[in-house]
């Protein structure tokens, strides 16, 4: 089912989007509870308009001031990250621990390169256990074998 | 002998105690370093006839940390003296059975084989874990600075400390966050 959430949907063609289911109508959620775009709901008379309204996002006033805007904001930070810095690799990181796409980072080749090497080397030594799949075992120390040992990577073994 | 001479005597020859925290540290790079308070090389008054050695305590030997895929790379070879008698452990397989052993090797191989080693060896005190008898922890009288910091992980971090770190870059306008 496709709605472009900036549309107004008249209430009769819902209707008729979900009565021809086959499935019994059930609450529904289009986007997770941590959303950027809002779903608002708004009942005139005979007439019930859904749409998706923009939220400002929270990063906004702790955002890092990109002094170089021609480069990517990690090049501009001049950063020299390493694999314990887990607040900053943190960030370029899903909840269930997958990598951002470059669309969304905004990093250049070479840094997004290095970046996903980094979030490997912190993820392998275990110090983002809760950023994983729902599945995982997140306690680093239960983990199969040799990988229950600490370990730590050297930087400078990244290609790039 | 004048009173304060005499204490002077006592000071620089008495061993010394030190306490080491090998948690999240490279046993070897650490051994070289462990090595130089056992043997009492930091010592001016250091000569290999002069039995000049301190005791280092260390705890948390369990929690010691190898670099990359160290602890499967690295294999202990041990030969019974019986035909067929060799065997060959990989470092975490060791580890798993003696959270100490790794630690205590790495020490004892950076010595030279000589008469001492053996009696340097005594003189290093390791625990898995923090658990040390107060009868050792007692003599202890400084503590032996880490060789690099103990990584702190994400999940030890409040919620707002996370939220409040500078970042890096903004999500598009249109991003669904998961």
């Amino acid at each position: 089912m496709l709605l472009n959430m900036n549309m107004i949907v008249p209430l009769g063609i819902l209707r008729n989007v979900l009565f021809q289911s086959k499935f019994p109508i059930r609450s529904m959620r289009i986007f997770p509870r941590l959303q950027l775009k809002e779903i608002r709901e708004v009942q005139n008379e005979k007439e019930l308009v859904i749409y998706g309204e923009i939220v400002p996002s929270e990063r906004a006033n702790i955002l890092l001031k990109n002094t170089h805007p021609q480069a990517c904001p990690l090049c501009a930070s001049g950063l020299d990250v390493k694999h314990t810095d887990i607040l900053i690799i943190s960030q370029f990181v899903r909840s269930d621990g997958c990598m951002l796409p470059r669309r969304i980072t905004g990093l250049c080749r070479t840094q997004q390169k290095r970046m996903s090497s980094l979030v490997t080397m912190a993820q392998k030594a275990g110090l983002m256990p809760n950023l994983n799949p729902a599945n995982s075992k997140k306690d680093p120390k239960k983990r199969f074998q040799w990988k229950k040992f600490n370990k730590y990577f050297d930087e400078s073994t990244i290609k790039s | 002998m004048s009173a304060l001479k005499r204490v002077q005597q006592w000071a620089t020859f008495a061993r010394v105690w030190h306490i080491y925290d090998a948690s999240w540290q490279n046993p070897f790079k650490s051994a070289e370093l462990l090595k130089k308070y056992l043997m009492g090389l930091h010592k001016p008054i250091y000569h290999p006839m002069n039995d000049c050695g301190d005791h280092v305590i260390v705890i948390n030997s369990g929690d010691i940390a190898l670099p990359g895929d160290e602890w499967k790379r690295r294999v202990y070879f041990h030969h019974t003296g019986y035909p067929g008698g060799a065997t060959w452990t990989l470092a975490w397989e060791l580890h798993s059975k003696d959270p100490t052993m790794v630690l205590r090797k790495a020490v004892y191989n950076s010595m030279d084989g000589n008469l001492q080693r053996r009696y340097t060896m005594e003189r290093l005190h390791l625990f898995p874990d923090a658990n040390v008898p107060t009868n050792l922890l007692k003599n202890v009288s400084n503590q032996i600075q880490q060789l690099k910091a103990k990584p702190k992980r994400l999940d030890h971090y409040s919620e707002n400390q996370v939220k409040q770190f500078p970042k890096i870059f903004d999500y598009p306008k249109d991003y669904i966050l998961k």
